[in-house]
């Protein structure tokens, strides 16, 4: 129980690290950051259960809060809930079948479940909350956007054609990389 | 993608001064009011009032505006978006070609609200390390554990973290550069090849944090530690004259605040 705590910790730490490498994506507005730092939670859920992910979420954002908050909180409060969905829903399915099998299953389901979430949660609460907190006019976000992709022309198009696909895309690659450690790592894991 | 060797985590700057020598908990309640009441009273001439306030604060906490500006250059382009948006494309009565009276009013309103809010927390994190910010919150997080909510382990967790980041930010550019003296090339090829190379330095970092968290958990229950057992402290938190004194210019404030938006 003791050593749970401690894994827990050593890995926010990295994921925090990881989460102050973000860079933008090719072809998505440039206020949808791609960062690693899923990588170390889902991880984590697979090793030390699905609540241990979360932990890792949390103390990841909240580190990120303190140490260089740029957007009131609200962005940590978004990669939050987004990435708690994640590496609930991968943790939990995965604690029922743990295998190669139940690990690619755990993690297709939560990358289109996690998107979706991320798209709905966008759509009715993080971009209004940006809007009314930071004065950032949703219109603005659009008419960003649509010089990326000429297809965003209101807020359903742009939370359908970029935020859906780009956190489609964002789990997809966090999912190739875990199965690709977490081959390597098993044993070490379930020792 | 960039690495690592320029990654600064942290901002304070550990110099002394009466900010920095306020209890941690009275700067991060000040500014959860001072965020709080820039929402409330969303109005031009209050801002400017906040705005000599804040300076007037950060000569008080001895950091140059250099160093406060540098933190600020990130947010810089969402700024001058939001101030340009709000200028031409604010319906209102139209004072030269499509600028409106509405338009400038919106345009200043809503930048130095952004510039207000992220001065503000950078304020507090210049000057106060985040070991005495994680104490604060675990303050703050103690009604909590009425809930269950484990705050004890959180904030351990917070403060182990917190410890282990500069050693992972270390390791990292270690293993980046064993792998770059092997020939990789971090910044060639497309998507898949690039996360390919990441693979061979993200496995050994695992395998290390496992390991050293072994370690740890042995060291600690050799030290007797029990996670539930009641917990003392090096350096304790202690409410001074200071912090009273910064309550009532805080409560001053709200009142100041208050009259003027009565009288405008």
């Amino acid at each position: 129980m003791k050593k749970n705590f401690i894994k827990i910790s050593l890995l926010s730490a990295f994921s925090t690290v990881l989460m102050f490498l973000e860079f933008p994506f090719p072809f998505f507005p440039h206020f949808l950051k791609f960062d690693f730092s899923d990588i170390p939670a889902v991880i984590g859920a697979f090793a030390l259960g699905p609540m241990a992910g979360v932990a890792i979420e949390l103390l990841k954002n909240i580190f990120h809060g303190i140490l260089a908050s740029s957007t009131a909180f609200i962005g940590e409060l978004a990669n939050f809930t987004v990435g708690a969905v994640f590496v609930l829903i991968s943790g939990t399915i995965y604690k029922f079948k743990k295998s190669k099998k139940g690990a690619y299953l755990s993690l297709s389901i939560a990358t289109f479940v996690m998107a979706s979430a991320a798209t709905a949660l966008n759509y009715f609460i993080f971009l209004p909350l940006y809007e009314t907190i930071l004065g950032f006019k949703i219109e603005n976000i659009i008419q960003m956007s649509s010089k990326f992709n000429t297809f965003i022309t209101d807020l359903k198009s742009l939370v359908l054609i970029s935020i859906f696909p780009f956190n489609l895309i964002k789990g997809i690659i966090i999912s190739v990389i875990v199965i690709l450690i977490y081959k390597k790592l098993s044993p070490l894991l379930h020792k | 993608m960039k690495f690592i060797g320029s990654l600064t985590i942290g901002q304070y700057v550990p110099i002394d001064s009466t900010i920095h020598s306020l209890d941690p908990r009275t700067k991060l309640l000040g500014l959860i009011l001072f965020m709080t009441l820039l929402f409330v009273y969303p109005f031009l001439e209050i801002y400017f009032f906040y705005l000599i306030f804040l300076h007037i604060i950060l000569y008080l906490s001895n950091i140059s505006y250099r160093v406060i500006w540098n933190g600020l250059k990130p947010i810089m382009l969402l700024i001058l978006l939001t101030a340009f948006f709000n200028l031409f494309f604010t319906q209102g009565e139209e004072v030269l070609w499509i600028i409106t009276r509405e338009g400038i009013k919106n345009s200043i309103l809503f930048s130095l609200r952004i510039y207000l809010l992220i001065f503000s927390s950078l304020l507090l994190t210049f000057t106060t390390s985040p070991l005495r910010l994680t104490d604060s919150i675990e303050f703050f997080m103690k009604p909590l554990k009425k809930l269950k909510v484990p705050v004890e382990e959180i904030s351990l967790m917070l403060v182990i973290a917190l410890r282990f980041i500069p050693t992972i930010i270390n390791e990292i550019d270690r293993l980046i550069k064993a792998q770059k003296s092997r020939g990789v090339n971090f910044e060639k090829g497309n998507i898949i090849q690039r996360i390919k190379k990441l693979i061979p330095v993200f496995i050994p970092l695992f395998i290390s944090f496992f390991k050293r968290a072994d370690e740890l958990a042995e060291a600690m229950e050799s030290r007797a530690y029990q996670g539930g057992a009641k917990r003392t402290k090096r350096v304790k938190l202690k409410f001074k004259r200071r912090d009273y004194v910064s309550f009532i210019l805080v409560i001053l404030l709200f009142i100041i605040t208050h009259i003027i938006y009565i009288y405008v």
